[in-house]
């Protein structure tokens, strides 16, 4: 009897063992308590009439991927003029427009530009489905004469290892500068 | 003793339940491979067209989950998916992405997807590839040559706009993370090469999760696989870089291992 009791209990701590899971420490201490809304998808849509009309935004603030901008950043626009769809007003002149900083691509080596990438734009009552999803930046690309100067400088070594600290251009969005996102008011 | 012998029919049950959550994660895409098996061996015919039709159900479901992800993100360019047996042989060959628009799943690639979320994740990376050559100059030949020449910078940018695509036509994009730790070797540096370190992307991943969909983090179906846990045994300085970083509210871009 005493043997089985041993074997119950092996089993039992044998179990309790391969059962143990590794805590997410990030999601236990700071996500757990938190009410989460799920991210929208997209999962119904149709694309029969593609008619479009543009929307013509400026930031409120300028940013660059030089710094002070992170992802996950909300930025916010202004619309430049009003848009109307068949006479009705769809998006007022003014109106405050929420985006977010999605993505940063980091300027690299021999030219390779910086980049920028914008969205989950929210403007008014539009749903997400019916406007542009992103909108992307990018820096000046060095690497079109960086390249060629690269190659060249090859017959005198090394000195064509020194375009490696030629970095790409910072992308940037000045206040000044009016970008356009398009409105589709037939998709779903 | 019936008792006892009900208390271990229960332990044993408790015991297989840890199992059967992973299992119910891993959907089977692939077609059994025991269909081909239980062919007469001496039958090529047979075993030809089983093999036949096994390439059509992966290349159909390829097909669905990838138009699903161009069309949920309302991508109007036109990028195709292959499912392709040989092995990948030379350098060159990957660069299919942005030079050919196609992405091509690789039977060494497909051995380590075990549901649609992963076939997701490796679509996406693809197709974010693909439409970096659609953009600039000489109708996006440049971009497709910066992509080879700036590899470990593109190759982070499509892990992180994979994700995104992934969240927008519904999967769930700790399937990436779970894919990666499976699919790809850790190596010893990377400041030579022209991959970033697996470990470092995988960090780089969790955190775009973090900070922009917790939602999937909170409710992450993932947690008990066996892949994913892996991945938390094998991340824990990384993760605890950013649970430092939240805790001082910091915006400073981390330095991943």
């Amino acid at each position: 009897m005493n043997k089985i009791l041993l074997l119950i209990f092996y089993i039992f701590i044998g179990t309790s063992v391969s059962a143990a899971l590794i805590n997410d420490n990030i999601v236990d201490l700071i996500l757990k308590d938190k009410t989460i809304e799920r991210p929208e998808i997209h999962e119904v849509y149709n694309y029969q009439n593609m008619e479009k009309l543009p929307i013509r935004l400026r930031i409120i603030k300028r940013i660059s991927s030089e710094k002070n901008i992170y992802e996950g950043q909300q930025i916010l626009f202004r619309v430049q003029s009003s848009v109307y769809y068949k006479g009705n007003l769809v998006v007022e002149r003014g109106t405050i427009v929420n985006a977010r900083v999605e993505t940063i691509v980091k300027s690299g080596m021999n030219g390779i530009p910086a980049g920028i990438v914008l969205g989950s734009f929210k403007i008014g009552d539009i749903p997400k489905s019916k406007l542009t999803d992103v909108y992307e930046l990018q820096g000046q690309d060095r690497s079109l004469w960086v390249y060629p100067l690269k190659w060249a400088l090859t017959i005198l070594p090394p000195s064509g290892s020194l375009t490696n600290f030629i970095k790409g251009g910072h992308a940037k969005l000045e206040e000044y500068k009016t970008i356009e996102i398009y409105y589709y008011p037939n998709w779903i | 003793m019936k008792k006892i012998l009900f208390l271990l029919i229960l332990l044993v049950f408790s015991a297989g339940y840890v199992h059967a959550m992973e299992d119910s994660v891993t959907e089977d895409f692939i077609p059994e491979e025991n269909t081909i098996q239980k062919a007469v061996m001496n039958d090529e015919d047979i075993v030809k067209e089983k093999a036949i039709i096994r390439e059509q159900t992966i290349q159909g479901k390829i097909n669905d989950v990838a138009f699903r992800i161009l069309n949920a993100n309302k991508i109007d360019k036109r990028i195709i998916f292959v499912y392709d047996k040989t092995e990948k042989k030379s350098l060159l060959k990957s660069a299919d992405d942005v030079v050919k628009r196609q992405v091509i799943l690789y039977e060494n690639d497909i051995k380590f997807i075990s549901n649609e979320d992963e076939l997701a994740g490796y679509l996406s990376r693809g197709i974010i590839m693909a439409l970096k050559s659609y953009g600039g100059i000489w109708n996006g030949s440049l971009n497709a040559i910066e992509v080879k020449l700036a590899p470990k910078i593109y190759e982070i940018y499509a892990d992180k706009r994979a994700v995104d695509l992934m969240v927008n036509a519904g999967y769930h994009p700790v399937g990436l993370i779970t894919y990666l730790n499976k699919a790809f070797p850790q190596k010893r540096f990377d400041m030579f090469s022209n991959t970033n370190l697996t470990s470092k992307r995988l960090a780089t991943i969790y955190e775009y999760i973090y900070t922009k969909y917790p939602y999937y983090l909170q409710n992450n179906k993932y947690f008990e696989t066996d892949s994913y846990q892996n991945f938390l045994l094998n991340s824990q300085t990384n993760r605890k870089l950013l649970e430092n970083k939240i805790k001082n509210k910091s915006q400073e871009e981390l330095k991943y291992e």
